[in-house]
Protein backbone atom coordinates (compact mmCIF):
# COMPACT_ATOMS: atom_id res chain seq x y z
CA UNK A 1 0.00 0.00 0.00
CA UNK A 2 1.61 3.11 -1.17
CA UNK A 3 1.54 6.31 0.74
CA UNK A 4 -1.65 8.22 0.33
CA UNK A 5 -1.63 11.60 -0.41
CA UNK A 6 -5.29 12.54 -0.07
CA UNK A 7 -6.29 14.23 3.39
CA UNK A 8 -6.32 12.45 6.46
CA UNK A 9 -5.80 12.76 10.32
CA UNK A 10 -2.45 11.83 11.60
CA UNK A 11 -4.01 9.65 14.30
CA UNK A 12 -5.18 6.73 11.62
CA UNK A 13 -1.89 6.56 9.93
CA UNK A 14 -1.37 2.98 8.98
CA UNK A 15 1.72 1.16 9.96
CA UNK A 16 3.05 1.54 6.65
CA UNK A 17 2.37 5.27 6.41
CA UNK A 18 4.26 5.66 9.44
CA UNK A 19 7.01 4.07 8.22
CA UNK A 20 6.86 5.40 4.92
CA UNK A 21 7.18 8.63 6.42
CA UNK A 22 9.61 8.08 9.02
CA UNK A 23 12.33 6.91 6.03
CA UNK A 24 11.35 10.16 3.80
CA UNK A 25 11.52 12.92 6.64
CA UNK A 26 15.26 14.77 6.93
CA UNK A 27 17.35 13.57 9.28
CA UNK A 28 17.49 16.41 11.65
CA UNK A 29 13.61 16.61 13.26
CA UNK A 30 13.72 12.63 13.16
CA UNK A 31 17.45 12.67 15.14
CA UNK A 32 15.88 15.80 17.56
CA UNK A 33 12.53 13.67 18.29
CA UNK A 34 14.33 10.35 18.89
CA UNK A 35 16.37 12.02 21.29
CA UNK A 36 13.50 13.85 23.61
CA UNK A 37 12.25 10.16 23.24
CA UNK A 38 15.07 8.75 24.66
CA UNK A 39 15.57 11.28 27.58
CA UNK A 40 11.78 10.58 28.72
CA UNK A 41 11.93 6.90 28.06
CA UNK A 42 15.52 5.01 29.45
CA UNK A 43 14.40 1.61 28.13
CA UNK A 44 15.95 1.57 24.60
CA UNK A 45 17.59 -1.53 23.41
CA UNK A 46 18.64 -2.26 19.83
CA UNK A 47 17.90 -5.15 18.07
CA UNK A 48 19.79 -4.57 15.09
CA UNK A 49 21.89 -2.53 13.42
CA UNK A 50 22.03 0.33 12.16
CA UNK A 51 23.39 -1.46 9.07
CA UNK A 52 24.40 -0.20 5.64
CA UNK A 53 23.84 -2.52 2.82
CA UNK A 54 21.97 -2.68 -0.52
CA UNK A 55 19.14 -4.39 -1.32
CA UNK A 56 17.80 -5.55 -5.03
CA UNK A 57 15.71 -3.25 -7.37
CA UNK A 58 14.01 -5.45 -10.12
CA UNK A 59 11.63 -3.83 -12.42
CA UNK A 60 8.63 -5.87 -14.39
CA UNK A 61 9.10 -4.79 -17.92
CA UNK A 62 6.30 -4.53 -20.40
CA UNK A 63 7.34 -6.53 -23.23
CA UNK A 64 7.28 -9.72 -22.32
CA UNK A 65 5.94 -8.61 -18.21
CA UNK A 66 9.33 -10.25 -16.85
CA UNK A 67 11.23 -9.01 -14.01
CA UNK A 68 15.02 -8.10 -14.43
CA UNK A 69 17.30 -6.50 -11.90
CA UNK A 70 17.56 -3.06 -12.97
CA UNK A 71 20.32 -1.21 -10.13
CA UNK A 72 20.74 -1.87 -6.60
CA UNK A 73 19.80 0.52 -3.85
CA UNK A 74 21.93 1.79 -0.82
CA UNK A 75 19.43 1.25 2.26
CA UNK A 76 20.05 1.85 6.04
CA UNK A 77 18.04 -1.02 8.22
CA UNK A 78 17.25 -0.73 12.27
CA UNK A 79 15.29 -2.63 14.61
CA UNK A 80 14.67 -1.34 18.12
CA UNK A 81 12.92 -1.92 21.07
CA UNK A 82 11.28 0.34 23.32
CA UNK A 83 9.83 -0.30 26.92
CA UNK A 84 8.60 -3.58 25.40
CA UNK A 85 7.53 -2.05 22.14
CA UNK A 86 8.91 -2.48 18.85
CA UNK A 87 10.69 -0.12 16.10
CA UNK A 88 11.10 -0.76 12.71
CA UNK A 89 13.42 1.40 10.12
CA UNK A 90 14.33 1.04 6.39
CA UNK A 91 16.04 4.67 4.77
CA UNK A 92 17.50 5.43 1.58
CA UNK A 93 21.49 5.98 1.57
CA UNK A 94 23.43 5.63 4.45
CA UNK A 95 22.23 7.01 6.93
CA UNK A 96 22.70 5.58 10.58
CA UNK A 97 21.63 8.39 12.41
CA UNK A 98 18.32 8.67 11.02
CA UNK A 99 17.42 5.16 10.28
CA UNK A 100 18.22 5.01 14.33
CA UNK A 101 15.64 7.53 15.17
CA UNK A 102 13.44 6.55 12.38
CA UNK A 103 13.25 2.93 14.36
CA UNK A 104 13.15 4.58 17.88
CA UNK A 105 10.21 7.11 16.44
CA UNK A 106 8.45 4.15 14.95
CA UNK A 107 8.50 2.43 18.52
CA UNK A 108 7.03 5.64 20.20
CA UNK A 109 4.28 5.30 18.15
CA UNK A 110 3.62 1.44 18.60
CA UNK A 111 3.85 1.62 22.55
CA UNK A 112 1.09 5.39 22.22
CA UNK A 113 4.32 6.93 24.36
CA UNK A 114 4.37 10.24 25.45
CA UNK A 115 5.86 11.99 22.10
CA UNK A 116 3.93 10.10 19.79
CA UNK A 117 1.63 12.38 18.71
CA UNK A 118 4.79 14.69 17.35
CA UNK A 119 5.91 11.71 15.44
CA UNK A 120 2.67 11.85 13.72
CA UNK A 121 2.87 15.54 13.67
CA UNK A 122 6.19 15.06 11.94
CA UNK A 123 4.80 12.51 9.56
CA UNK A 124 1.84 14.80 8.40
CA UNK A 125 4.48 17.90 7.84
CA UNK A 126 6.08 15.40 5.34
CA UNK A 127 3.28 14.73 3.91
CA UNK A 128 1.95 18.05 3.23
CA UNK A 129 5.62 18.92 2.14
CA UNK A 130 5.94 16.00 -0.32
CA UNK A 131 2.04 17.07 -1.59
CA UNK A 132 3.53 20.64 -1.68
CA UNK A 133 7.01 19.28 -3.76
CA UNK A 134 5.14 17.28 -6.27
CA UNK A 135 2.74 20.18 -6.76
CA UNK A 136 5.32 22.68 -7.55
CA UNK A 137 7.09 20.53 -9.73
CA UNK A 138 3.97 19.66 -11.88
CA UNK A 139 3.73 23.50 -12.42
CA UNK A 140 7.09 23.90 -13.55
CA UNK A 141 6.75 21.03 -16.13
CA UNK A 142 3.20 22.15 -17.16
CA UNK A 143 4.61 24.65 -19.65
CA UNK A 144 6.51 22.09 -21.43
CA UNK A 145 3.29 20.11 -23.05
CA UNK A 146 3.18 20.36 -26.46
CA UNK A 147 0.03 21.71 -27.77
CA UNK A 148 0.06 20.83 -31.51
CA UNK A 149 -1.92 23.47 -33.92
CA UNK A 150 -2.91 21.71 -37.22
CA UNK A 151 -1.95 23.91 -40.26
CA UNK A 152 -4.31 24.68 -43.09
CA UNK A 153 -3.78 22.43 -46.19
CA UNK B 1 69.47 -12.31 -20.93
CA UNK B 2 68.04 -14.87 -17.88
CA UNK B 3 64.94 -13.67 -15.71
CA UNK B 4 66.07 -12.40 -11.91
CA UNK B 5 63.37 -11.79 -9.71
CA UNK B 6 62.65 -7.91 -8.43
CA UNK B 7 60.84 -6.24 -6.12
CA UNK B 8 60.63 -2.63 -5.75
CA UNK B 9 58.08 0.46 -6.50
CA UNK B 10 56.80 0.65 -2.97
CA UNK B 11 57.72 3.94 -2.04
CA UNK B 12 57.17 5.35 -5.58
CA UNK B 13 53.23 4.14 -5.65
CA UNK B 14 52.96 5.04 -2.33
CA UNK B 15 54.48 8.58 -3.41
CA UNK B 16 52.54 8.64 -6.52
CA UNK B 17 49.01 8.35 -4.80
CA UNK B 18 50.49 10.81 -2.09
CA UNK B 19 50.36 13.61 -5.04
CA UNK B 20 47.36 12.53 -6.08
CA UNK B 21 45.62 13.36 -2.99
CA UNK B 22 47.55 16.34 -2.06
CA UNK B 23 46.99 17.74 -5.78
CA UNK B 24 43.12 17.08 -4.93
CA UNK B 25 43.45 18.79 -1.90
CA UNK B 26 45.43 21.70 -3.37
CA UNK B 27 43.53 22.23 -6.44
CA UNK B 28 43.93 25.98 -6.09
CA UNK B 29 39.80 25.73 -6.40
CA UNK B 30 37.18 25.50 -3.43
CA UNK B 31 36.21 22.56 -2.26
CA UNK B 32 34.37 20.63 -4.18
CA UNK B 33 31.00 19.73 -2.30
CA UNK B 34 28.97 16.49 -3.34
CA UNK B 35 25.44 18.67 -3.72
CA UNK B 36 27.68 20.74 -6.72
CA UNK B 37 28.10 16.94 -7.97
CA UNK B 38 24.08 15.79 -7.50
CA UNK B 39 22.60 18.52 -8.06
CA UNK B 40 24.71 20.96 -11.04
CA UNK B 41 26.10 17.49 -12.61
CA UNK B 42 23.22 15.54 -13.02
CA UNK B 43 24.09 13.26 -15.72
CA UNK B 44 26.96 12.42 -14.73
CA UNK B 45 26.13 11.70 -11.15
CA UNK B 46 23.21 9.15 -12.90
CA UNK B 47 25.21 7.79 -15.18
CA UNK B 48 28.40 6.46 -12.75
CA UNK B 49 25.38 5.37 -10.55
CA UNK B 50 23.98 3.26 -13.89
CA UNK B 51 26.99 2.16 -14.64
CA UNK B 52 28.42 1.12 -11.29
CA UNK B 53 24.82 -0.19 -10.49
CA UNK B 54 24.07 1.11 -7.26
CA UNK B 55 21.62 3.96 -6.86
CA UNK B 56 23.66 5.77 -3.65
CA UNK B 57 23.45 8.98 -5.26
CA UNK B 58 25.77 10.74 -2.60
CA UNK B 59 28.28 8.27 -2.45
CA UNK B 60 28.06 8.25 -6.91
CA UNK B 61 29.52 12.02 -5.64
CA UNK B 62 31.80 10.92 -3.44
CA UNK B 63 33.37 8.57 -6.50
CA UNK B 64 33.47 11.37 -8.63
CA UNK B 65 35.29 13.70 -6.63
CA UNK B 66 37.47 11.17 -5.47
CA UNK B 67 38.38 9.85 -9.51
CA UNK B 68 38.61 13.43 -10.11
CA UNK B 69 35.59 13.12 -12.85
CA UNK B 70 36.97 9.75 -14.38
CA UNK B 71 33.71 8.32 -15.60
CA UNK B 72 34.64 4.75 -15.22
CA UNK B 73 37.05 5.00 -12.31
CA UNK B 74 34.34 6.24 -10.02
CA UNK B 75 31.84 3.56 -11.44
CA UNK B 76 34.56 1.03 -10.30
CA UNK B 77 34.87 2.92 -6.94
CA UNK B 78 31.25 2.54 -6.68
CA UNK B 79 31.22 -0.64 -7.70
CA UNK B 80 33.58 -2.16 -5.22
CA UNK B 81 32.17 -0.64 -2.75
CA UNK B 82 28.99 -2.03 -3.10
CA UNK B 83 30.64 -5.55 -3.14
CA UNK B 84 31.76 -4.73 0.58
CA UNK B 85 27.94 -4.33 1.59
CA UNK B 86 26.09 -6.73 2.90
CA UNK B 87 22.80 -7.77 0.62
CA UNK B 88 20.09 -6.62 3.23
CA UNK B 89 16.63 -7.36 1.65
CA UNK B 90 14.96 -7.69 -1.77
CA UNK B 91 12.65 -4.62 -2.49
CA UNK B 92 9.52 -4.64 -3.97
CA UNK B 93 9.89 -5.56 -7.50
CA UNK B 94 8.56 -2.13 -9.42
CA UNK B 95 5.99 -2.19 -12.87
CA UNK B 96 7.27 0.09 -15.57
CA UNK B 97 3.53 1.61 -15.65
CA UNK B 98 4.66 3.01 -12.26
CA UNK B 99 7.16 5.30 -13.51
CA UNK B 100 5.99 8.97 -12.47
CA UNK B 101 7.19 10.85 -15.68
CA UNK B 102 9.01 14.05 -15.39
CA UNK B 103 9.36 13.73 -19.22
CA UNK B 104 7.60 11.73 -21.27
CA UNK B 105 7.99 11.98 -25.64
CA UNK B 106 6.24 9.68 -28.33
CA UNK B 107 8.46 10.27 -31.36
CA UNK B 108 6.49 7.68 -32.89
CA UNK B 109 2.63 9.35 -32.48
CA UNK B 110 1.66 12.48 -32.36
CA UNK B 111 -2.11 11.79 -30.70
CA UNK B 112 -1.42 9.51 -28.04
CA UNK B 113 -3.41 9.33 -24.68
CA UNK B 114 -1.40 11.64 -22.06
CA UNK B 115 0.65 14.73 -22.55
CA UNK B 116 3.69 14.99 -24.90
CA UNK B 117 6.14 16.71 -22.04
CA UNK B 118 9.06 17.87 -23.13
CA UNK B 119 10.53 18.13 -19.37
CA UNK B 120 14.05 19.53 -19.04
CA UNK B 121 15.55 19.29 -22.37
CA UNK B 122 17.52 21.04 -24.69
CA UNK B 123 17.00 18.69 -27.44
CA UNK B 124 14.68 21.46 -29.79
CA UNK B 125 17.88 24.23 -29.00
CA UNK B 126 20.96 24.94 -30.89
CA UNK B 127 24.10 23.84 -29.32
CA UNK B 128 26.20 27.06 -28.13
CA UNK B 129 28.14 27.78 -26.01
CA UNK B 130 27.53 29.95 -23.17
CA UNK B 131 30.04 32.78 -23.17
CA UNK B 132 27.78 34.88 -20.43
CA UNK B 133 29.58 37.06 -17.72
CA UNK B 134 30.23 35.00 -14.84
CA UNK B 135 29.31 37.11 -12.05
CA UNK B 136 26.06 37.69 -14.21
CA UNK B 137 25.44 33.85 -13.90
CA UNK B 138 26.00 33.96 -10.38
CA UNK B 139 23.77 36.58 -9.63
CA UNK B 140 20.82 35.17 -11.77
CA UNK B 141 21.55 31.93 -9.88
CA UNK B 142 20.66 33.72 -6.97
CA UNK B 143 17.34 35.16 -8.40
CA UNK B 144 16.65 32.28 -9.63
CA UNK B 145 16.99 30.26 -6.55
CA UNK B 146 14.92 33.45 -4.33
CA UNK B 147 11.85 32.77 -6.74
CA UNK B 148 11.69 29.22 -6.89
CA UNK B 149 11.34 29.53 -2.95
CA UNK B 150 9.22 32.42 -3.25
CA UNK B 151 6.52 30.28 -5.60
CA UNK B 152 3.71 28.52 -4.05
CA UNK B 153 1.61 25.68 -5.71
CA UNK B 154 -0.85 27.14 -7.52
CA UNK B 155 0.36 30.30 -8.63
CA UNK B 156 0.46 28.77 -12.12
CA UNK B 157 -2.83 28.59 -13.39
CA UNK B 158 -2.74 26.16 -15.82
CA UNK B 159 -3.48 22.31 -15.93
CA UNK B 160 -3.55 19.55 -17.93
CA UNK B 161 -6.70 17.40 -17.76
CA UNK B 162 -7.28 18.91 -13.89
CA UNK B 163 -4.44 16.91 -12.83
CA UNK B 164 -2.31 18.78 -10.05
CA UNK B 165 0.53 16.26 -10.46
CA UNK B 166 2.18 14.27 -13.51
CA UNK B 167 -0.39 11.72 -15.00
CA UNK B 168 0.72 8.05 -15.75
CA UNK B 169 -0.21 7.75 -19.25
CA UNK B 170 -1.13 4.68 -21.00
CA UNK B 171 2.03 3.69 -23.24
CA UNK B 172 2.00 3.24 -26.97
CA UNK B 173 2.51 -0.81 -26.82
CA UNK B 174 -0.29 -0.98 -24.97
CA UNK B 175 -2.20 1.36 -27.43
CA UNK B 176 -0.64 -0.65 -30.07
CA UNK B 177 -1.46 -3.80 -28.27
CA UNK B 178 -5.13 -2.44 -28.29
CA UNK B 179 -5.55 -2.06 -32.01
CA UNK B 180 -4.07 -5.37 -32.71
CA UNK B 181 -0.82 -3.86 -34.28
CA UNK B 182 1.55 -5.33 -32.18
CA UNK B 183 2.61 -8.68 -31.64
CA UNK B 184 1.99 -9.88 -28.21
CA UNK B 185 4.47 -11.79 -26.06
CA UNK B 186 3.41 -10.90 -22.40
CA UNK B 187 4.29 -14.35 -20.43
CA UNK B 188 1.70 -15.58 -18.56
CA UNK B 189 5.06 -17.45 -15.90
CA UNK B 190 6.50 -15.00 -13.80
CA UNK B 191 10.36 -16.44 -14.19
CA UNK B 192 12.94 -15.75 -11.06
CA UNK B 193 15.29 -12.89 -12.57
CA UNK B 194 18.70 -13.74 -13.06
CA UNK B 195 20.95 -11.59 -10.49
CA UNK B 196 23.77 -10.74 -12.62
CA UNK B 197 25.77 -9.70 -9.86
CA UNK B 198 26.13 -13.57 -8.50
CA UNK B 199 25.83 -15.39 -11.77
CA UNK B 200 28.64 -15.18 -14.72
CA UNK B 201 26.58 -14.03 -17.78
CA UNK B 202 27.11 -16.14 -21.11
CA UNK B 203 25.15 -16.44 -24.27
CA UNK B 204 21.77 -17.74 -23.59
CA UNK B 205 21.49 -17.03 -20.42
CA UNK B 206 18.22 -15.59 -20.74
CA UNK B 207 16.32 -12.36 -21.27
CA UNK B 208 16.55 -10.67 -17.88
CA UNK B 209 20.22 -11.10 -17.26
CA UNK B 210 20.57 -9.63 -20.95
CA UNK B 211 18.46 -6.65 -19.86
CA UNK B 212 20.35 -6.08 -16.35
CA UNK B 213 23.67 -6.32 -17.91
CA UNK B 214 22.67 -3.54 -20.75
CA UNK B 215 21.29 -1.45 -17.66
CA UNK B 216 24.82 -2.04 -15.98
CA UNK B 217 26.59 -1.55 -19.46
CA UNK B 218 28.81 2.00 -20.32
CA UNK B 219 26.94 4.04 -22.38
CA UNK B 220 29.82 4.23 -24.59
CA UNK B 221 30.30 0.66 -25.38
CA UNK B 222 25.98 0.22 -25.68
CA UNK B 223 25.75 3.65 -28.40
CA UNK B 224 28.82 2.15 -30.03
CA UNK B 225 27.54 -1.13 -30.50
CA UNK B 226 24.46 0.50 -31.47
CA UNK B 227 25.82 2.48 -33.94
CA UNK B 228 28.19 -0.44 -35.61
CA UNK B 229 25.00 -2.32 -36.27
CA UNK B 230 23.33 0.87 -38.17
CA UNK B 231 25.25 1.85 -40.13
CA UNK B 232 28.68 -0.01 -39.16
CA UNK B 233 29.87 -3.96 -40.49
CA UNK B 234 27.49 -5.69 -38.50
CA UNK B 235 24.34 -4.83 -39.88
CA UNK B 236 21.90 -6.53 -37.15
CA UNK B 237 19.60 -3.46 -36.70
CA UNK B 238 16.95 -1.53 -38.74
CA UNK B 239 16.53 1.89 -37.95
CA UNK B 240 13.30 1.67 -35.52
CA UNK B 241 10.99 4.24 -34.52
CA UNK B 242 10.57 5.67 -30.98
CA UNK B 243 7.75 5.19 -28.82
CA UNK B 244 7.90 5.69 -25.39
CA UNK B 245 10.79 8.29 -24.06
CA UNK B 246 10.50 8.60 -20.59
CA UNK B 247 12.47 10.13 -17.51
CA UNK B 248 10.19 9.60 -14.33
CA UNK B 249 10.40 8.34 -10.63
CA UNK B 250 9.88 4.61 -9.84
CA UNK B 251 8.69 4.06 -6.48
CA UNK B 252 11.51 1.98 -3.98
CA UNK B 253 9.34 -0.13 -1.23
CA UNK B 254 10.13 -2.76 1.12
CA UNK B 255 7.69 -5.42 3.22
CA UNK B 256 6.84 -4.15 6.46
CA UNK B 257 8.41 -6.55 8.64
CA UNK B 258 5.10 -6.68 10.87
CA UNK B 259 2.50 -6.50 8.66
CA UNK B 260 4.01 -7.80 5.77
CA UNK B 261 2.45 -4.50 3.30
CA UNK B 262 4.33 -2.47 0.96
CA UNK B 263 6.19 0.65 2.90
CA UNK B 264 7.20 3.49 0.10
CA UNK B 265 10.45 4.69 1.44
CA UNK B 266 12.04 6.70 -1.62
CA UNK B 267 12.00 6.91 -5.17
CA UNK B 268 14.71 6.50 -8.59
CA UNK B 269 15.11 7.93 -11.39
CA UNK B 270 15.15 5.90 -14.75
CA UNK B 271 15.15 6.42 -18.46
CA UNK B 272 12.59 4.34 -20.32
CA UNK B 273 12.70 3.74 -24.00
CA UNK B 274 9.88 1.58 -26.24
CA UNK B 275 11.72 0.83 -29.84
CA UNK B 276 9.06 0.16 -32.03
CA UNK B 277 10.48 -2.24 -35.11
CA UNK B 278 8.52 -3.13 -38.30
CA UNK B 279 8.68 -7.02 -38.65
CA UNK B 280 9.62 -7.24 -42.26
CA UNK B 281 11.11 -11.43 -41.92
CA UNK B 282 9.80 -13.79 -44.12
CA UNK B 283 8.80 -16.17 -40.60
CA UNK B 284 7.39 -13.08 -38.72
CA UNK B 285 3.85 -11.54 -38.43
CA UNK B 286 4.38 -8.66 -41.00
CA UNK B 287 1.08 -7.40 -40.23
CA UNK B 288 2.24 -6.28 -36.83
CA UNK B 289 5.04 -4.44 -34.77
CA UNK B 290 7.29 -5.56 -32.48
CA UNK B 291 8.88 -3.53 -29.78
CA UNK B 292 11.71 -3.75 -27.92
CA UNK B 293 12.85 -1.99 -24.23
CA UNK B 294 14.99 0.08 -22.46
CA UNK B 295 15.48 0.68 -18.88
CA UNK B 296 18.03 2.13 -17.28
CA UNK B 297 18.98 4.16 -13.71
CA UNK B 298 19.04 7.79 -14.15
CA UNK B 299 18.70 9.75 -16.56
CA UNK B 300 20.65 8.53 -19.67
CA UNK B 301 18.41 9.15 -23.03
CA UNK B 302 20.86 7.43 -25.51
CA UNK B 303 21.87 4.46 -23.38
CA UNK B 304 17.97 3.65 -23.06
CA UNK B 305 17.31 4.33 -26.52
CA UNK B 306 20.93 1.86 -27.87
CA UNK B 307 19.44 -0.78 -25.14
CA UNK B 308 15.55 -0.65 -26.66
CA UNK B 309 16.85 -1.25 -30.52
CA UNK B 310 19.64 -4.03 -29.15
CA UNK B 311 16.38 -5.89 -27.04
CA UNK B 312 14.58 -6.20 -30.59
CA UNK B 313 17.48 -6.96 -32.51
CA UNK B 314 18.48 -9.66 -29.93
CA UNK B 315 15.25 -11.02 -30.09
CA UNK B 316 15.16 -10.86 -33.96
CA UNK B 317 18.19 -12.45 -34.28
CA UNK B 318 17.79 -15.13 -32.03
CA UNK B 319 21.68 -15.71 -30.94
CA UNK B 320 22.45 -16.68 -34.44
CA UNK B 321 25.02 -13.79 -34.82
CA UNK B 322 27.42 -13.30 -32.20
CA UNK B 323 25.26 -9.89 -31.61
CA UNK B 324 24.34 -11.23 -27.98
CA UNK B 325 27.77 -12.58 -27.04
CA UNK B 326 28.78 -8.52 -28.09
CA UNK B 327 25.98 -7.23 -25.61
CA UNK B 328 27.02 -9.62 -22.88
CA UNK B 329 30.40 -9.60 -23.02
CA UNK B 330 32.33 -6.62 -24.62
CA UNK B 331 29.90 -3.50 -23.27
CA UNK B 332 30.61 -3.84 -19.07
CA UNK B 333 32.98 -0.93 -18.47
CA UNK B 334 34.53 -2.07 -16.11
CA UNK B 335 35.50 -5.33 -17.89
CA UNK B 336 36.55 -3.15 -21.06
CA UNK B 337 38.38 -0.79 -19.23
CA UNK B 338 40.60 -3.56 -16.86
CA UNK B 339 41.88 -5.58 -19.09
CA UNK B 340 42.42 -2.39 -21.31
CA UNK B 341 44.61 -0.87 -18.20
CA UNK B 342 46.21 -3.72 -17.04
CA UNK B 343 48.29 -3.22 -20.20
CA UNK B 344 49.95 -0.49 -18.03
CA UNK B 345 51.01 -2.53 -15.55
CA UNK B 346 54.69 -4.15 -15.81
CA UNK B 347 55.38 -6.69 -18.40
CA UNK B 348 58.78 -7.21 -18.17
CA UNK B 349 58.88 -10.82 -17.54
CA UNK B 350 56.57 -11.00 -20.99
CA UNK B 351 58.19 -8.95 -22.73
CA UNK B 352 61.52 -10.34 -22.03
CA UNK B 353 60.24 -13.70 -22.61
CA UNK B 354 59.22 -12.37 -26.26
CA UNK B 355 62.64 -10.28 -27.19
CA UNK B 356 64.09 -14.04 -26.32
CA UNK B 357 62.27 -15.53 -28.84
CA UNK B 358 63.36 -13.12 -31.25
CA UNK B 359 66.98 -13.49 -30.45
CA UNK B 360 66.50 -17.16 -30.75
CA UNK B 361 65.07 -16.81 -33.64
CA UNK B 362 67.59 -14.86 -34.92
CA UNK B 363 70.35 -17.12 -33.91
CA UNK B 364 68.31 -20.75 -35.39
CA UNK B 365 68.18 -18.38 -38.59
CA UNK B 366 72.00 -17.51 -38.69
CA UNK B 367 72.78 -21.25 -37.80
CA UNK B 368 70.53 -22.48 -40.54
CA UNK B 369 72.23 -19.20 -43.52
CA UNK B 370 75.51 -20.65 -42.03
CA UNK B 371 74.54 -24.22 -42.66
CA UNK B 372 73.17 -23.46 -46.27
CA UNK B 373 76.76 -21.88 -47.22
CA UNK B 374 78.31 -24.80 -45.97
CA UNK B 375 75.71 -27.22 -48.19
CA UNK B 376 76.16 -24.73 -50.92
CA UNK B 377 79.80 -24.53 -51.47
CA UNK B 378 79.85 -28.25 -50.62
CA UNK B 379 79.92 -30.28 -54.02
CA UNK B 380 83.32 -29.00 -54.30
CA UNK B 381 84.36 -30.89 -51.54
CA UNK B 382 81.35 -33.77 -50.75
CA UNK B 383 79.11 -34.19 -54.44
CA UNK B 384 76.36 -36.03 -52.03
CA UNK B 385 75.14 -32.74 -50.37
CA UNK B 386 72.41 -31.01 -53.00
CA UNK B 387 70.10 -33.43 -52.38
CA UNK B 388 69.58 -32.02 -48.55
CA UNK B 389 69.35 -28.15 -48.87
CA UNK B 390 66.83 -25.96 -47.33
CA UNK B 391 65.00 -24.85 -50.51
CA UNK B 392 64.74 -21.23 -49.75
CA UNK B 393 68.21 -21.19 -49.68
CA UNK B 394 69.41 -19.88 -53.25
CA UNK B 395 72.48 -19.38 -55.22
CA UNK B 396 71.86 -14.97 -54.87
CA UNK B 397 72.36 -15.03 -50.99
CA UNK B 398 75.66 -16.98 -50.44
CA UNK B 399 78.09 -14.65 -49.51
CA UNK B 400 81.45 -14.72 -50.15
Amino acid sequence: MPIREDRHTPEVLAEEELAGYLALAATEPLHALADAIIASSPGLRVLAGPTVGTARYDVREPVEAIRFGLVEVLITNAEVELEGSHGWATRLGDDRVGTLSAAICDAEVQRNGPLADSVRALCELVRTDLAEQHARRWAELLPTVVHFEELDR
Amino acid sequence: MGYVAARGGTEAIAAAEELVCRSRLQAGASWLELDQLTERLRYLNDRVMGEGGLWAPLLAARAIRQAEGDVIEAAHLLRAHRSTLPRLCELIPADADELRPLRRIVPAFREVPGPQLLGRTLDYTGRLLDLGDEDQARAAAAAATAAAAARHPGDDPDEYDGATEPPFPERLLDVLRRTDLAVDRRRGDDPEPTDISQVAVRPGIGRSAVLSVMARAETGALVNLWYRNILGPDNHLHEVTLGEVRHGELPIRVSHPRTGNPVLIGHLRATEVEAIEDLDGADEDRTRFDVGYGLVAGHNERKAIAMANLDIALHRDRSDSGLEQAVLMTTDGLDASGFLEHLKLPHYVTFRSMIERKQAMRTDRARNERKGRRQHTAPAVAPAAPATQPAAVAVGEVTP
